[in-house]
């Protein structure tokens, strides 16, 4: 299968750290799959996420991904390039969701897709539909103060698929939520997986990691371990469901 | 349990704060200009301050009939310039606060009481000023010459410019002290907690009652400026400048009740019809705290105000320049004229100046948002966009409304002047040209944080 995402070698060096955060990664991620990284704190599971997903330069390597318009190299692009990828083929959805706390529920999500030039009222249309679609419709015009955490990974969820991004990082999603919020949280993701798209997932949670199609596991940053599971994502039907 | 070292006792918040003072003192990579800011804003302070009192002291060594009035005029001047003076220590205060945000939490987490970190960042501030105030002499140094060619009662002022050289040690202190007041203050508007700095929040004070207050304060100010001329009768010249300062005072008392709740207002409708992200994003800036906005950018307010005085105060200069006028009366309106642009000018350095401070501080206090927009791909020039909209935006409405109770309270002297005098226009139009200018440079300035804030994101995440 075609890779949708190819690092070769991919190495990170840190200014004054002594040894690599990454360190000579090979990693394929195929489309339409979901990829737990997991490994302890200072593994490199971070620094590989934001190498792969533009966020961070690496030191070495390349990262290739497969973009509507073709195969982008994506460290070798320049600090606009890597943003532009990020506002229009990617999505992120991360432990402090990363929302912007002057914006309501509906103005977060539609933000993305203003910023690729699409007019308000049809950006708040669209985003309301997804915020519906995640079962925040009412909540539209909640600020993110008013939004419990999970509601608000919620609108992080809708804000990363409105775009019709193909590829969704997730970095701990469920880090600050209780049990049964996490298990919703990651129920959205995987139904995102379902309907095609990709998600690769740090996180620290094996019960988030046994969910996913494909685990691999980081130690000083190399990576140790790379499973497939058989019958991947028991309960992506469900949440397809 | 840790035992207590035998002998020990327990030391005092001043004595921690001392010593760890000089830790705290190192210079941090990308601070540069968060350092650099509040020294060179207190330089700029204390040489314009400096400069003000050496002008004034000048005016108190004549003794004839006119003398009051210099005085009333001098004292004006400085109070004028003690409001902004206030306002640039406690912005000074607040990013320094800031700039220390985790190892002041840092020092919370590890047992160092409130009383520790109050003192810590109150002594960092009075350095700050004491090395700012230091400069700030040399400054003064280096222009109380140029200022001294200004010419007052016909004459250039030359070398009483100079105030005695016991006055020099005396205003270091008093802008040191007063920074290390405003110190207190700016971190009143702060919690220092062993999990971060955070502001403090604060409801919106952005009330329709501060409307009622102001329009009763703008119609006692009217009042007041319509009875010039009975005023003038009972009580001479003098009573006329001490109706004129208190209308003055109140417009601006008015001004800050309404600057809040008008720059809410406008806000709201902005987010409303926004159609771009920078727009959108200026908005709702500014409706998370109104009063911050309006603070931000209300030391514009006054020099507006003093903008359209000055210019009415030109226009009128002009007219009276008859020769069948005494000559003390002729010298006294272009002094007055001359007084009012210095005093402006000197506003807009201080405005500047706590633009600058204000923007570094929210800079810093927004680094959060940066990242974030950063990591959804949001192109750099939008978060600066964004930034500088929500200053000017405040700004229009700030200066606009400002100069507009300016006109309605010198109506007709206004419009005699827009008649008679245009080049009175001319002023008004290069003064709100010349803030504009100021305060855009300070806030693009400000831009210059980011790349810094997005070096190291795990700062601030």
């Amino acid at each position: 299968m075609t890779s949708l995402l190819r690092a070769r070698g991919l190495t990170m060096h840190y200014p004054g750290g002594a040894a690599p955060a990454l360190d000579a990664v090979d990693l394929d991620i195929a489309p339409g799959t979901s990829v737990a990284i997991m490994g302890a704190s200072g593994s490199g599971k971070t620094t590989l996420l934001h190498c792969l997903a533009g966020i961070l330069r690496p030191t070495a390597g390349s990262v290739t991904f497969a973009s509507g318009a073709g195969p982008v190299e994506v460290a070798s692009l320049d600090d606009d390039g890597r943003a532009r990828l990020r506002r229009e083929e990617l999505g992120f959805v991360f432990q402090q969701g990363l929302l912007l706390n002057e914006l309501t529920a509906l103005e977060n999500v539609a933000v993305a897709r203003m910023l690729a030039g699409v007019p308000r009222a049809q950006a708040e249309t669209e985003a309301g539909q997804w915020l519906v679609h995640l079962g925040l419709g009412g909540m539209e015009q909640r600020r993110l103060g008013e939004l419990s955490g999970g509601q608000a990974q919620r609108v992080a969820i809708a804000r990363a698929q409105v775009t019709g991004a193909r590829l969704i990082f997730a970095d701990e999603p469920t880090g600050a939520l209780d049990s049964a919020t996490s298990v919703e949280v990651l129920d959205l993701l995987l139904a995102a997986v379902v309907a095609g798209r990709t998600l690769v997932v740090v996180t620290h949670d094996a019960d988030v990691a046994r969910r996913c199609g494909r685990t691999v596991v980081l130690r000083d940053g190399r990576v140790v371990s790379d499973t497939a599971r058989v019958a991947p994502a028991a309960s992506v039907q469900e949440a397809a469901r | 349990m840790n035992a207590a070292v035998p002998g020990a006792r327990p030391a005092g918040s001043l004595a921690t704060a001392w010593r760890l003072a000089p830790l705290f003192a190192r210079r941090r990579d990308g601070d540069r200009l968060a350092t650099g800011l509040p020294v060179v804003s207190f330089a700029v302070v204390t040489a314009l301050l400096t400069l003000v009192l050496g002008g004034a002291q000048a005016f108190f060594r004549w003794d004839d009939d006119l003398a009051s009035t210099y005085e009333s005029l001098a004292v004006i001047a400085c109070v004028l310039l003690l409001v902004p003076l206030s306002t640039v220590g406690a912005s000074a205060a607040r990013l320094a606060a800031r700039r220390r945000d985790e190892r002041l939490a840092s020092l919370r987490l590890l047992g160092a009481t409130t009383g520790t970190v109050t003192a810590l960042t109150v002594l960092e501030a009075a350095v700050t000023a004491l090395l700012g105030s230091l400069l700030g002499l040399v400054l003064y140094a280096a222009t109380a010459p140029l200022v001294g060619l200004l010419h007052f009662r016909g004459a250039a002022i030359g070398s009483q410019m100079w105030v005695p050289w016991w006055w020099l040690p005396l205003v270091v202190a008093g802008v040191t002290l007063l920074a290390a007041a405003s110190a207190v203050a700016g971190l009143r508007a702060v919690v220092v907690t062993p999990l971060g700095v955070r502001t403090r929040q604060r409801a919106g004070t952005a009330h329709w009652v501060r409307v009622v207050v102001a329009v009763v304060v703008l119609v006692v100010g009217l009042g007041l400026t319509q009875a010039l001329g009975l005023l003038g009768q009972l009580g001479g010249i003098v009573a006329v400048i001490a109706a004129l300062a208190a209308a003055f005072g109140g417009m601006l008392l008015a001004l800050d009740a309404l600057g809040p709740w008008f720059v809410r207002v406008r806000a709201r409708r902005q987010a409303k019809r926004a159609q771009t992200v920078p727009r959108l994003l200026a908005a709702r800036m500014i409706l998370e705290d109104p009063k911050t906005a309006w603070r931000q950018v209300s030391g514009v307010a006054m020099t507006s105000f003093v903008g359209v005085f000055g210019a009415v105060g030109l226009a009128m200069a002009a007219v009276s320049d008859d020769a069948s006028m005494p000559a003390d009366e002729r010298w006294l309106m272009h002094d007055i004229s001359t007084g009012v642009l210095v005093t402006v000018a000197g506003s807009f350095l201080m405005v500047a100046c706590s633009v600058g401070i204000n923007q570094a501080a929210a800079t810093l206090d927004r680094a959060a948002v940066h990242v974030s927009l950063d990591r959804l791909g949001v192109p750099r020039t939008v978060m600066a966009e964004a930034a500088r909209r929500a200053v000017m935006s405040a700004l229009w409405m700030v200066a606009g409304g400002s100069a507009l109770c300016a006109a309605v309270l010198l109506f007709p002297l206004v419009g005699f002047a827009i008649f008679v005098q245009p080049v009175a226009i001319v002023t008004a139009l290069a003064v709100f040209a010349a803030g504009f200018l100021a305060v855009r440079g300070a806030a693009a300035l400000c831009t210059r944080l980011v790349p810094g804030i997005l070096a190291r994101p795990e700062r601030v995440l």
